[in-house]
């Protein structure tokens, strides 16, 4: 057998083999895509930077009510965190304190009063009717320290008080069961 | 030699095939800003109770117990109480009608209000005074916070929407 006869074999052989697997297809997306865009218009939408500010906070026992008032339109929001050993002032959640020091120490209502007094200062003079306090208290917590606050607030110039609670909207009918209990 | 003819090259250009856009950055952006959204988003969203505290007759938080502006003897009036004294304070609730009678509304265990009892009070009082939208809540320092929004939201619920925050007198000096 010649050199020649070898080559020409060997070509057909390998003109002889096929490929089994065809190359897979891309996989298209587009629909993917589209259901992406949905969700992300969707949470873009609901997230708010004010509900970031006044979200429920995790070891904090809210008052239920059936009244659900709206944070009122640009509203310049300054909250107050009263837990039942500490207090935390503004965005920053500064620590003021524990709740007794707002009775006791002079010196804790001055740093509130001195608190208040700069977040007002930060607003313009045409928008304070849109300063806000939010109050987010231990429901366990006695009035006394609620009082304070809403008192140095009211004083400082904040015209808006909001109390955050949770929405119940049968709290009568299971309060008193509770209570018969 | 070749003639340049615009027609030509914009045939040649509708003939080639259109190519499918490379959506996979798109994608990894997508994937990983819904993460961070949902994230960030409230699920349990907290109610709010309002108070206004504007000068135009909103509510006021009175040092003497008997602020917003000389009404007072003209408002319904919840006094919430937590402690016995012999000034004739108890545990419980006092609604005081201008010019009518004293509702008393003892607690019924250890720290718990009857709200049934005050809702109803309320609803009583609504019917008699129709017009009036203003009641005064004056809270003694000692009674927890809870019972004072449980408060206000009957008042609110019931028709009471002006709701005016007061205490008994406390004087701080800063």
């Amino acid at each position: 057998m010649s050199s020649n006869d070898t080559n020409v074999r060997k070509q057909k052989g390998r003109r002889a083999i096929r490929k089994k697997t065809e190359e897979s297809k891309g996989l298209s997306i587009t629909s993917l895509l589209d259901v992406l865009t949905i969700i992300l218009v969707f949470l873009i939408k609901n997230v708010s930077m004010e509900a970031v500010k006044i979200s429920e906070l995790p070891d904090m026992k809210y008052p239920t009510t059936v009244t659900v008032e709206t944070l009122m339109d640009n509203a310049l929001v300054t909250p107050v965190k009263l837990y039942t050993d500490r207090v935390l002032l503004g965005l920053d959640n500064q620590l003021l304190g524990s709740p007794e020091d707002l009775i006791e120490n002079v010196e804790t209502r001055s740093v509130m009063l001195e608190f208040f007094q700069s977040e007002m200062s930060e607003i313009p003079e045409e928008r304070y009717d849109e300063a806000c306090l939010i109050v987010q208290a231990d429901g366990d917590l006695p009035c006394a320290y609620i009082t304070e606050i809403v008192r140095v607030g009211t004083n400082t110039g904040f015209q808006n008080i909001y109390f955050a609670t949770l929405e119940e909207a049968d709290w009568l009918s299971s309060y008193a069961s509770a209570s018969f209990e | 030699m070749a003639v340049y003819r615009p027609s030509q090259a914009r045939q040649q250009k509708s003939q080639t095939a259109p190519q499918e856009p490379n959506l996979v950055p798109i994608m990894n952006l997508f994937v990983t800003i819904i993460p961070f959204l949902m994230l960030m988003i409230v699920i349990s969203q907290v109610a709010l109770v309002a108070l206004n505290f504007s000068s135009e007759g909103g509510p006021v938080v009175a040092g003497d117990g008997t602020g917003g502006g000389g009404e007072s003897s003209e408002q319904i009036e919840i006094h919430l109480m937590l402690k016995e004294h012999e000034t004739g304070l108890f545990p419980g609730m006092e609604i005081r009608e201008p010019g009518g009678s004293t509702h008393k509304l003892p607690t019924l265990s250890e720290n718990v209000y009857d709200f049934a009892g005050l809702n109803s009070v309320l609803i009583d009082m609504k019917q008699r005074h129709a017009d009036t939208n203003e009641i005064a809540v004056i809270v003694h320092p000692e009674v927890i916070y809870d019972t004072l929004i449980r408060t206000i939201d009957l008042c609110k619920t019931n028709g009471f929407v002006s709701v005016h925050y007061k205490n008994p007198k406390n004087v701080y000096f800063y």
